[in-house]
């Protein structure tokens, strides 16, 4: 044997051995930084690694600051992630111009133990995973409400409730406020109004296959209605943020919030009597918003197998369970996560997994961003302008009827 | 050691190269896709003409931000340029402590504009130092703070920006008067002519290129009003701006290239009429002085 002989033999094993211990790599892209929670994600990632000794994980991490457009930018460029976190009301935009994988067959086994699919579906094909699911409920300061005249098991179930526990809150004193009025915040001001609207039994569309935008019936005015008498007979106005240290500083009595809240209690070490109660509805609790965290994968991923695999373990019950303790976070999409002592043992857990059950999507539509602007802008007008409520949401149907057209 | 013309390139290559990747090509490109419906995440495109520009004139939220950008150029530069202007011949007098004066005018200059709007956020909510002044010299503020009604919130932004930009302005004019000569305001003095007649007669004419500078340089600077926007209001209550609409044009919602492209060819060609405008309007001036 010569030596050329002897040096192609060895490239011919090397290139073997290469090939027999290459890994596929998938790379995913997400939003959780926090200290308390990034180390469960790394943890996570390592024992899916661990499992699955032939991929590879590469973690990047996205802030909510310009996470979405880093997201859209690497989708338009062609350089977007195996698997990525989508908010709930991204995913159609995505799906509409065919970047994500339709994950419809993969997910027909366990689909029953997971909530919050209607927000992955559009036109009748599943784009994504839910992971967590996200609510609002009502935050009341028991000290306050006591101060009120309230027994200390009082908690506003119907929109009179609300209404006259806010007045007498707000009756307290200078510098006490009944209610929590979000300012006009972009994507944020719609998911304080829907609460009320939903639980009026308003929609945004017909069912049918027409899809008339009804936004401006007589149940949306109500809900409107009844949003605006808050602003204005007790209304703290403040941006999310702002409302929320009113509320911590025992200035406001009732918010609507979400579950980062009690995180920020606990971290905070708040000595707040507080409780959270389901969102209050016509004669009896009413429906919520409903939104939510997915992972899906890049339409154009050359790995889609492992990436599948990867999201089915990162959405398992387990790891949901594992991520809930550590971010203290109380909406996990599977119903077998629900059933974990840790959502059990906490009654304000319990109002968010109860929330979510009676909670609602707005609808899966490439042009969410601008209904959502367009309700947004109606309660602006009413609340901080002069238009009547059914003036403002007249205006916003035929924004969307624009829209749809 | 010479020269040589190949060595001079070779040397400003890093420069040109940087300014033709990153200056010259996304300004031409950005006007070509202003004629197309281009949307980041949409993978085609069509070349639609001037269809994008005829939008823009029924885009109700266009016509707004444009008005709201007119009224912050028109309502802001008089009152920098004239404040600034007395700033300036203030402290170009002699006085104890003018050093100390001179750097506290011009520290909101050098202040990051996030960190400024921030604090007059504060100031201007209900409850706010704003406020409460002005509820002590018989005015009622906006019930729930200066920035959450649509009749204050462009107004109070624009006074928060000429409070922030006098100094600088000052700066420069502090520089133009100290190149006026001394002279003439002593031959001035000796013909009998008084503090009134000097400033209009010697310090504005030979001010002028200042004038000039500033107001050119101030009123690109105001029709590209963004930040104070973004972190005090987000286009709220009325103070959406055209850099405002574009952004939320090109970088939010849909991710519109194309109409948001459009949208600040717009701006360009209104920055660029207005400034050729104080030129002719300056010069026929120097006539007059």
């Amino acid at each position: 044997m010569n030596t050329r002989k002897i040096i192609l033999l060895f490239c011919l094993l090397f290139v073997l051995v290469s090939s027999a211990t290459a890994k596929t790599t998938i790379s995913w892209w997400q939003f959780w930084t926090d200290p308390s929670i990034k180390p469960v994600i790394r943890e996570m990632v390592d024992e899916f690694e661990r499992q699955n000794p032939e991929i590879e994980v590469e973690l990047t991490d996205l802030t909510w600051a310009n996470g979405h457009e880093k997201i859209v930018i690497a989708f338009a460029s062609g350089t977007g992630p195996d698997v990525v976190e989508l908010g709930s009301d991204w995913i159609a935009e995505f799906a509409v111009n065919g970047h994500l994988a339709d994950v419809s067959e993969d997910i027909a086994g366990d689909s029953s133990d997971y909530q919050g699919w209607g927000m992955a579906d559009y036109n009748g094909r599943i784009y994504a995973r839910p992971w967590f699911l996200g609510t609002r409920v009502l935050y009341a300061n028991r000290e306050l409400l006591e101060r009120a005249g309230y027994d200390d098991l009082f908690m506003p179930v119907n929109w009179n409730d609300l209404r006259v526990a806010a007045r007498k809150i707000n009756g307290l004193g200078k510098g006490i406020y009944g209610w929590g009025s979000n300012a006009p915040e972009k994507h944020r001001l719609y998911k304080k109004y829907l609460p009320f609207f939903w639980s009026a039994g308003a929609r945004i569309f017909t069912d049918d296959e027409m899809k008339l935008c009804v936004v401006a019936s007589e149940r949306a005015v109500a809900a409107l209605d009844l949003y605006k008498e808050l602003h204005d007979s007790c209304g703290y106005v403040a941006n999310q943020r702002g409302i929320e240290d009113a509320f911590l500083d025992g200035k406001v009595g009732l918010i609507i919030s979400g579950d980062w809240l009690l995180k920020r209690i606990e971290n905070e070490q708040r000595k707040i009597n507080f409780t959270t109660g389901l969102i209050p509805g016509l004669r009896f609790p009413g429906r919520s918003f409903l939104g939510g965290e997915f992972l899906a994968v890049n339409e154009a991923s050359k790995q889609k197998e492992a990436a599948l695999k990867f999201v089915r373990f990162i959405t398992s019950p387990e790891n949901q369970v594992k991520f809930c303790v550590a971010n203290r976070s109380a909406n996990p999409s599977s119903r077998t996560a629900q059933q974990d002592e840790y959502f059990k043992s906490n009654d304000n857990l319990q109002t968010f997994i109860r929330q979510i059950a009676m909670a609602k999507h707005p609808p899966v539509d490439p042009n969410w961003v601008f209904i959502e602007t367009a309700l947004e802008e109606a309660v602006e007008e009413t609340v901080f302008g002069s238009a009547l409520p059914a003036e403002a949401l007249f205006k916003a149907r035929k924004k969307i009827d624009g829209l749809e057209k | 050691m010479k020269w040589s013309r190949s060595s001079a390139l070779l040397l400003a290559l890093p420069w040109i190269l940087t300014f033709l990747l990153f200056w010259l090509f996304p300004i031409l490109y950005s006007f070509i896709i202003g004629f197309t419906d281009q949307q980041l995440l949409v993978k085609e495109y069509q070349w639609i003409g001037l269809d994008n520009y005829r939008a823009l004139l029924s885009d109700p939220a266009f016509i707004e931000s444009l008005k709201n950008t007119f009224i912050f150029v028109i309502g802001t530069i008089p009152f920098t340029t004239i404040i600034a202007l007395a700033m300036a011949l203030m402290v170009n007098r002699q006085f104890k402590g003018r050093g100390l004066f001179r750097a506290g005018y011009f520290i909101p200059s050098i202040t990051a504009m996030v960190v400024i709007a921030l604090v007059f956020t504060n100031l201007y909510q209900r409850g706010g130092y704003i406020a409460l002044l002005a509820s002590m010299v018989g005015l009622s503020p906006p019930e729930h703070g200066l920035l959450f009604d649509s009749g204050t919130a462009l107004y109070s932004i624009m006074a928060m920006d000429v409070w922030m930009a006098v100094g600088y302005y000052m700066l420069i004019f502090l520089a133009g008067l100290k190149s006026i000569p001394e002279e003439l305001y002593e031959a001035a003095a000796l013909s009998g002519a008084g503090a009134i007649r000097r400033f209009f007669s010697i310090t504005l004419p030979m001010l002028k290129p200042v004038v000039l500078f500033i107001l050119v340089i101030n009123s690109i600077k105001s029709f590209q009003v963004f930040v104070e926007i973004f972190v005090m209001t987000r286009g709220k209550f009325e103070t959406s701006t055209m850099v405002y609409f574009v952004y939320e044009t090109g970088l939010t919602t849909r991710f519109q290239f194309g109409y948001a492209s459009a949208a600040a060819y717009v701006l360009f060609l209104i920055i660029a009429l207005f400034s050729v405008f104080q030129f002719i309007l300056l010069r026929r001036r120097q006539a007059l002085w």
